[in-house]
């Protein structure tokens, strides 16, 4: 293939200058490298190939003369469908695909499947409409009945609040009368002492 | 707290979701190594600036397409590559980049002051352009064979005898520098 070199007769050129590049196969360097000692031509080859690469490599990274930058500008910015297929959404719009196309296929199936005789249905339908009266009757008396003993329960709810009153009325005065009791007592008792005590000053 | 670089690969993600920050910091990554790879192969700093700007717009045109994110590096390179092949070909017609034995004239002098660099800046100018960019590419840059294949569009053969036959070439030219006795020595 290469047969750049003919400065030594080795026939390793090639071998050499990949094992200075480093692109050697591992399994060729140990044998490359035996032979380099064993062989002054291919060492000086070495030698030259590696002064060389050393010499290119005096030459340094020069260091750009403008910064390179770039600003957001809807003409340069990618479209809304390139951002989106490579964002992560792309990956809960194809599982939603998906489930869509399940339930589309379900659907499918479920309406491929053969229907009811018609005279069943027939007498469904019969059925319900004698229901539908029936259940018309049925809500009335129902309705009637709430609302029988929804008055019941008010009025012995006013009977029990009026009964509570009387007793909450009767207790007050009970407790008023007690009162008037014990002030009229207790009013006796300080005229008595008040007296005694005029007695005592005036001896 | 640990903390991790953020890598390429994170970085074009983000470019992808229309992050334009995110963008001019990969530029900064690799504007300087693009540049010199383009200055190197061109000989013109302003060539090699106006290439790298063209490339770096033509790498976020097209950063979606690229397949592997790893492998951003080659990629970009065979932009800018691509980028300076072009305008060759549109010149050649009216400024001829080559003289007669194929060799590129370099419309700036070198700004190297040693004479080791003079010397290597004209050994490297006596190569073809695609030798050189073959030197470029290994010696400089550092690529692997299969890389340097990726960019420049060719075989790894090619690319092999390219770059052997430039080191024959620059070693015979560079051999009366290299074993210059040292007059301090």
């Amino acid at each position: 293939m290469l047969s750049t070199d003919s400065s030594h007769s080795c026939g390793r050129a090639d071998q050499l200058r990949d094992y200075v590049f480093d692109e050697l196969p591992a399994g060729e360097r140990a044998g490359i490298e035996k032979h380099l000692r064993e062989c002054n031509d291919c060492a000086l080859e070495l030698d030259q190939l590696r002064m060389t690469t050393a010499a290119l490599r005096v030459i340094p990274d020069q260091e750009i003369p403008q910064r390179i930058a770039f600003v957001s500008d809807k003409v340069f910015e990618p479209n809304w469908f390139a951002r989106f297929w490579n964002s992560g959404a792309r990956l809960g719009f194809a599982s939603a695909c998906i489930l869509a196309v399940a339930l589309v296929a379900s659907a499918w199936h479920v309406a491929d499947r053969p229907q009811q005789p018609a005279t069943e249905t027939k007498t469904i339908v019969q059925t319900a409409s004698v229901s539908q009266a029936q259940i018309d009757q049925a809500v009335e008396k129902a309705v009637a009945r709430v609302r029988t003993e929804d008055a019941a329960i008010i009025q012995a709810a006013m009977r029990e609040s009026r009964q509570k009153a009387e007793r909450e009325y009767n207790n007050q005065m009970v407790a008023l009368s007690e009162s008037f009791e014990m002030l009229r007592k207790k009013s006796t008792y300080n005229d008595a002492s008040l007296f005694r005590r005029d007695e005592g000053l005036g001896q | 707290m640990i903390l991790r670089a953020v890598e390429d690969t994170d970085l074009i993600t983000r470019v992808r979701r229309g992050d334009v920050e995110a963008y001019n910091l990969l530029v900064s990554r690799w504007e300087k190594r693009v540049f010199n790879y383009l200055l190197r192969i061109t000989g013109s700093p302003d060539d090699a600036l106006d290439l790298s700007q063209d490339s770096f717009l033509k790498a976020y045109q097209n950063i979606a397409k690229l397949d592997d994110p790893a492998r951003f590096g080659p990629w970009l390179y065979r932009i800018a590559h691509n980028e300076a092949y072009s305008t060759f070909r549109k010149r050649r017609p009216e400024t001829a980049l080559e003289d007669e034995n194929g060799t590129v004239e370099r419309r700036t002098a070198p700004s190297f002051s040693l004479d080791l660099s003079l010397a290597v800046t004209a050994a490297l100018d006596r190569l073809s352009p695609e030798q050189r960019e073959a030197v470029v590419l290994k010696v400089y840059e550092g690529f692997k064979f299969e890389e340097m294949a990726e960019v420049t569009g060719c075989p790894v053969s090619t690319v092999k005898s390219r770059l052997y036959t430039a080191l024959d070439l620059l070693k015979a030219e560079l051999s009366p520098v290299n074993t210059r006795p040292n007059p301090r020595g």
